[in-house]
This record gives structure tokens, C-alpha cells and sequence, in this order.
């Protein structure tokens, strides 16, 4: 069984800013504005341990301010480098909602047992939650309900969904009935 | 300029009777449609419309906020790299 991990990744430094040891963030948050208030960053290894400082967004980067690091050379090492932040500092969800973060990578099957994917991503276009759903077969959409998606299970990393049974087409009644028109036509 | 209120809501008129068949039939099915430029009336609340943008069909289902909004709106064409980690889903 698969364990949620204590830390989760909200960015990667891409870059230096300025020559006083600023970086450029790509944050995988919301609002990179948050940073701070999730505490300490890290480093996917953990032996580096940063106090970071938002001073502002620029073309949908963070400028950050990591304490320890003073000058453009150090900031430039850390080229590359995912901070990640502990899960107990994110947001606290209430019943029936999760976090992004837990979700997408979760196994998905459906109610018989058959493995569809992998959850690959969570929307939201104004009409509720999708889930994106990649697997052997293609991409499925799966709208965020309680009828879909009947059991969510973050700890085992396991989503159960009933897969969206599409009301038949007249388009495609229209192109089964010529393909069948053709198939006598064919017939000797 | 806004569209003249005495012509009413625009609407292809092949999805009202895809509308009525779906709800007539008791199933909670899909229903594939590929006119974005059709206004949401009151009767589609509830129903389960898959809108196409151009690549796949998004599952929009109608509530009653909807109403009067094009379904073109809930499906965008663009290419989104998805919310942030710490953005919270909801199962309604």
C-alpha cells in the first residue's frame, strides 16, 4: 500500500534574480503569496532548510528571498532545486475534500475492479471539480461527484470511479446506419 | 452590443430534444454536444451535458447559477497546466 508522503513539492527554483542571492520561483501553489505562511522550505533531500521571503511575482514567477543565501553565485546553484514544504502546514480540508496534491498520482479503478489510469490532474472550469483521468486508453474526464466518484481513498492513494456512460449520439446512430449501408452494398 | 431581448435565447434546437430524451429515459447519461454558442435554459439544470472543445468533452453539469451562460464558458479550448497543490477539491 502506498503512504502519503509528509512533505509535499510547491515549486522549483529557476533561476537567479539580482545579485543579492534572490531566486525565481515556479510555484505549483495558488497563491505564491502563501509561501511563508507553510513555513520552512526544503529540498528534496532535506539538507537544506530554507526560511523563504515572497518579494513579489513577476511573468508568473516568485522572487524569493532565501535566507543564507547572499549573493547571485549561491542562488545560481540552487538552479534545478524542488522546495518542498511539510503537509501538515498546508490548508486543513474538511469531509469530502481533498487537496490537489493528493490526488493527482492516485490509482483509479472502477467499481468492478478494472484499473482505468492515474489521475493526472483536477479542474475546475466553473462547473465543479473534473478529474482528469490518464490511462492505457486515452484521457477520461470524470466530473468531482459523489455519483462519479463514489470512494476516495488518499492513504491507499486509490479513487473509485464510475465511468460517464455517453447518451447515444444521432451523429453516431447516422454513421453506424451508413456503415452498415455500406456493408450490404459490399455484401455480394 | 447585446443581443435584442425579443429574439429571446439563442439555442440549437437539436438539444432540447437531446435534453428531453435523456431526462425522459431515467438514466444519468452524458449527453455529447458540440454547440458551445447555446444559451443554458432552466430545463437543462440537473442534466449532465459533455461540451466539446475541440479536443474532448468536459462533463458540465447544469445548476441553476448556469442558467443564461453560454455552455461554450464551462469548456474552455485553451491548454491549462491544472491548480496549485494546495488548492482544495470538493466532491459535491
Amino acid at each position: 500500500m502506498a503512504s502519503v508522503s509528509p512533505w509535499v513539492c510547491i515549486g522549483v527554483i529557476v533561476g537567479a534574480h539580482g545579485i543579492k542571492g534572490g531566486v525565481r520561483v515556479k510555484c505549483f501553489i495558488d497563491q505564491p503569496q502563501n509561501l511563508r505562511a507553510y513555513g520552512p522550505v526544503r529540498d528534496e533531500s532535506g539538507q537544506k532548510r530554507f526560511n523563504a521571503r515572497v518579494q513579489g511575482v513577476s511573468k508568473g514567477l516568485a522572487l524569493v528571498a532565501l535566507d543564507g543565501v547572499a549573493d547571485r553565485t549561491q542562488a545560481e546553484a540552487l538552479k534545478g532545486t524542488k522546495l518542498y514544504v511539510d503537509r501538515n502546514n498546508l490548508p486543513k480540508v474538511d469531509e469530502d475534500e481533498y487537496l490537489v496534491a493528493d490526488l493527482i498520482g492516485c490509482r483509479v479503478e472502477s467499481p468492478q475492479g478494472l484499473l482505468l489510469g492515474a489521475v493526472s490532474n483536477v479542474y475546475d472550469f466553473g462547473a465543479g471539480e473534473v478529474l482528469e483521468i490518464k490511462g492505457k486508453s486515452g484521457e477520461l474526464m470524470v466530473p468531482f461527484t459523489k455519483a462519479a466518484v463514489p470512494q476516495v481513498d488518499v492513504g491507499a492513494k486509490l479513487v473509485v470511479v464510475e465511468p460517464p456512460v455517453y447518451a447515444p449520439d444521432e451523429k453516431d446512430e447516422e454513421t453506424a446506419f451508413e456503415a452498415e449501408g455500406d456493408e450490404d452494398q459490399e455484401a455480394p | 452590443m447585446a443581443r435584442s431581448v425579443w429574439k429571446g435565447p439563442f439555442l440549437d434546437g437539436y438539444l432540447l430534444k437531446k435534453a428531453d430524451k435523456s431526462r425522459n429515459s431515467g438514466r444519468n447519461e452524458v449527453i455529447k454536444i458540440w454547440s458551445r454558442r447555446s444559451t443554458i435554459l432552466p430545463n437543462f439544470v440537473g442534466l449532465t451535458f459533455g461540451v466539446y472543445n475541440g479536443h474532448k468533452f468536459l462533463p458540465v453539469i447544469v445548476t441553476e447559477n448556469m442558467i443564461g451562460h453560454k455552455f461554450g464558458e464551462f469548456s474552455p479550448t485553451r491548454t491549462y497546466y491544472g491548480h496549485g497543490v494546495d488548492k482544495k477539491a470538493k466532491r459535491k
